[in-house]
């Protein structure tokens, strides 16, 4: 994660505010630049853009349109072609896939006037999309307000934990707010820039539909309109005139088509009615890559780790996981190697954060003691188990779900670990569950004995770590509580030095490798694909498909 | 006649009742819980007891199916629990690309299943009738679903080409509308129309053998006459009845097909509903199909009246 300078950097000799006045001038530049040339940063790469064409992808049905009551992808990643964020990710051919870059967007700039108050200077001119209620009126301070406000106070909202340590946010001016935090937080402006529940929403929508679950509803600042939504088959957007970035988006809509068969994603894929790869994160998978490739050698691909972790997590605060010898025993039992070649064919063993996210995540020999956790062992397993007083191991459940991104792959990895964890005697129920009970009760931590799937997808390393470690958060799926890690998750918090905060987030991950509160796995191998036309493209494994939309183009 | 339609409509009411109380039943049975699965997606309530009040769940399984069979009698076949449109409206959106899924199938089965079993039977014995015959087993055999996973994946490997996937509305593009039904249509004919062949063939044979049709061919009758309008005629009684069936097999058929080819039908509607446990759209979906499958029976009846006059309904 690389985030522009918007913390003052302690210890250097410079006084605060004369940093953070360097820093936001630095953000305005940066942001001036990409506003006024963006051929001249993506022109070498991807030759000179053009307007025009319909993007065709591979896309999903969201639930509904809500950024406050759900966690599902589905929905936020069609909100990224409607709507805005105060910051951004930044996106193009020239972005190494898991790497996210914050820019200024609807902020043009933002400073840290202490450690807990943040003031966001908003972009003036930006206009709301030229639909009723709002009929394109500007974007001011008093939105934001409301869209955090919102974000805060919804009951339900299960993103709520993200901005946990925001304590309100004051309109100072038209184009400033404020947000007044309950304690530091350095990783603001990282969450802020995250494609999950961060759009910014128009009060009038709101008060007319009473909630954001309608198609009609999506009416933001973003690229483009939503056109048409017809459930199952495919969402229309338009491309939105009077977008506030000039030139973008340069294709003049998107259809986001939704195929659920994969046999017929690829087949539109191979013949050209998809533009990008015809599977999750415009990918092809793995299993048909390699005839892709000799069919198709035209196209192109970029091989790239997932940012998504998966892992086995376990009731820790209940008898036998809350003995660290059996959780390390089921850490020896399984055979990561095995599952990752036999089942997702590309991929890479993990710490706490995914691989994936490569400048957060360690590599195994970085993990100190934990690190020989990892190694496949059933004799060790065995022996941790008997020292536990299980010697004949014992019987558990092994819940697992078919409803990701992963399909039934994820079902196969499950077997292949309940295979394994019988070797050294512990017998699971395997329970498959469906995609939505799975997320309102296991993932949430209300289930019994063990789970095996993706656990998190990391953007930034503290939204997975203090999720899935502070107490009492409904994320953290296997009920740890654990006053070291808690301690070091808050310090980490409250670190501006990015050097000194990487120590203790490689420290905390080397902690929790020797403590195995979760067993974690492996990170799945993607290869992102094209068509050759598609310019100023770079696929990432994040939900932000609309700003990737707004800046490629099509050089058919 | 008058007196048969009646008393069969009147045998119409038990059978639609029957259904209603096994699909609302077995509905019910399945495990997964329509609450627990909204909880997460929609959380428009405090807990799950809350939803599951808000949705009229809490209240007894009988005194739901007596609330949803009275709006049934009414026209009112409910609301979907996930979207809160009514079922009748969204039913009526898809089923017209459902039928039209169905009919151009029925033609496809009707277009193999004549012209081969009638060629099949008088060129018995054959190389056209053991081909006609081996076609016709392979037909059979191979499941839909695989042979629309071929015709959708080979040519895409071979020559770069798919057939169209993404729904367009006629108004929108009335050929590529059409385009679009051909392959699934095809594909959904094919098992049908090889059963249909076959007994096509089979009585074909029964009836050329019959002194009446010795008698034409003695007379000097041409032979289309001679096959068309008196043999055909008579032999296709028991095919209509088979055709009756098939319709069931080809309603069944479109489930997947729309699926794999990417039909906003019915099935396809079904599907999703069974998945999601949106009791009121699977309930209402089957107890509508279930009562255009009785009302095809009922016209397949009245078509033998047609067809052989010898036929009396008493």
């Amino acid at each position: 994660m690389n985030t522009l300078p918007a913390h003052p950097q302690k210890g250097q000799g410079i006084p605060r505010r004369a940093l953070l006045k360097i820093g936001a001038t630095a953000g305005m530049t940066l942001s001036a630049g990409l506003l006024h040339a963006p051929s001249a940063l993506w022109g070498a790469e991807a030759g000179q853009p053009k307007r025009g064409g319909i993007l065709r992808a591979w896309g999903s049905d969201p639930p509904h349109f809500d950024p406050h009551l759900t966690t599902n992808a589905k929905t936020h990643a069609a909100l990224s072609f409607v709507h805005g964020t105060l910051v951004r990710h930044k996106v193009g051919a020239g972005i190494q896939p898991g790497t996210f870059i914050v820019e200024p967007h609807l902020a043009e700039r933002w400073e840290a006037l202490d450690d807990t108050t943040y003031v966001f200077h908003l972009r003036q001119g930006v206009k709301w999309h030229n639909k009723p209620p709002v009929n394109g009126r500007e974007l001011v301070a008093e939105d934001v307000k409301f869209t955090f406000d919102r974000f805060l106070t919804e009951k339900g909202n299960p993103l709520r934990y993200i901005l946990e340590a925001v304590d309100k946010v004051e309109v100072v001016d038209r184009y400033t707010v404020k947000f007044l935090l309950h304690e530091p937080f350095v990783w603001l402006v990282d969450v802020l820039a995250n494609p999950l529940g961060t759009w910014i929403i128009p009060r009038e929508v709101v008060e007319q539909f009473g909630d954001l679950k309608k198609p009609e509803s999506a009416i933001g600042t973003g690229p483009f309109l939503l056109e048409r939504y017809e459930p199952n088959i495919k969402t229309v957007f338009k491309r939105n005139p009077n977008y506030f970035l000039p030139d973008l988006p340069w294709v003049d809509g998107v259809e986001w088509m939704v195929v659920t068969d994969p046999s017929a994603a690829l087949a539109m894929y191979r013949s050209g009615q998809f533009d990008c790869g015809p599977a999750p994160w415009w990918s092809v998978r793995q299993e048909d890559l390699e005839s892709v490739k000799k069919t198709h050698p035209h196209l192109l691909y970029q091989d790239f780790l997932s940012t998504v972790s998966h892992a086995i997590y376990m009731r820790t605060d209940q008898a036998p996981f809350n003995d660290v010898r059996v959780r390390r025993a089921i850490s020896h039992a399984v055979n990561r190697q095995e599952i990752i070649e036999a089942v997702w064919i590309k991929g890479e063993q993990i710490p706490a954060i995914s691989r994936g996210l490569a400048e957060w995540s360690p590599r195994l020999d970085e993990l100190g003691a934990g690190a020989r956790y990892y190694q496949y062992d059933p004799k060790e397993a065995r022996r941790l188990l008997a020292e536990a007083g299980l010697p004949k191991g014992f019987k558990t459940l092994l819940h697992t779900t078919n409803g990701t991104g992963a399909g039934p792959a994820l079902v196969d990895a499950a077997q292949l670990a309940q295979r394994a964890l019988k070797e050294v005697g512990i017998e699971t129920e395997l329970k498959i569950e469906e995609y939505g009970a799975y997320m309102a009760t296991t993932y949430l931590g209300k289930f019994e004995g063990m789970v095996l799937a993706p656990i998190s997808n990391a953007w930034d390393p503290d939204t997975v770590l203090y999720g899935l470690y502070a107490p009492n958060q409904p994320r953290n799926s296997s009920h740890v509580d654990d006053p070291k890690i808690t301690a070091m998750l808050k310090e980490q918090r409250q670190t501006q030095d990015r050097e000194a905060r990487k120590k203790i987030i490689f420290d905390i991950q080397r902690h929790i490798a020797d403590q195995q509160y979760y067993v974690y796995l492996y990170c799945v191998g993607i290869t992102g694909s094209w068509q050759p036309y598609v310019k100023n493209y770079a696929p990432n494994s994040t939900y932000d498909y609309g700003y990737r939309s707004a800046s490629l183009w099509l050089d058919r | 006649m008058r007196q048969y339609v009646l008393k069969r409509l009147c045998l119409v009411v038990p059978t639609l009742l029957l259904i209603s109380i096994i699909v609302f039943s077995l509905n019910h049975m399945l495990p997964g819980d329509v609450v627990v699965l909204m909880f997460e997606e929609k959380a428009y309530a405090k807990d799950l007891d809350a939803l599951r009040a808000k949705l009229g769940l809490d209240r007894p399984l009988y005194v739901q199916y007596f609330s949803w069979l009275g709006d049934v009698v009414q026209g009112n076949l409910g609301e979907s629990l996930w979207t809160k449109r009514p079922v009748v409206e969204e039913m009526m959106r898809r089923l017209p690309v459902t039928f039209e899924l169905g009919a151009m199938g029925i033609i496809v089965a009707l277009c193999i299943a004549l012209p081969i079993g009638v060629l099949s039977a008088i060129r018995q014995d054959t190389l056209k009738d053991y081909a006609a015959r081996s076609i016709a087993i392979v037909g059979l055999s191979v499941p839909p679903f695989w042979k629309a996973t071929l015709v959708i994946v080979l040519p895409s490997i071979w020559f770069g080409w798919a057939p169209p996937l993404q729904f367009t509305p006629f108004a929108e593009n009335p050929w590529q509308h059409l385009s679009q039904f051909i392959l699934p249509a095809l594909i959904l004919g094919i098992a049908p129309g090889a059963s249909l062949m076959r007994l096509t063939r089979a009585l074909m044979l029964e009836v050329l053998r019959q002194d009446y049709i010795r008698t034409a061919w003695s007379k000097g009758m041409r032979e289309p006459r001679v096959v068309l309008r008196h043999a055909l005629k008579n032999a296709v009684i028991p095919v209509v009845t088979l055709l009756g069936l098939q319709i069931i097999q080809i309603a069944n058929g479109t489930v997947i097909l729309e699926t794999i080819f990417g039909l906003p039908g019915v099935g396809r509607f079904l599907v999703d509903a069974m998945f999601q446990r949106d009791y009121t759209v699977v309930q209402g979906v089957i107890l509508l199909t279930s009562s255009i499958i009785v009302v095809v029976n009922l016209l397949v009846d009245m078509t033998y009246a047609y067809l052989d006059p010898r036929i009396r309904y008493q």
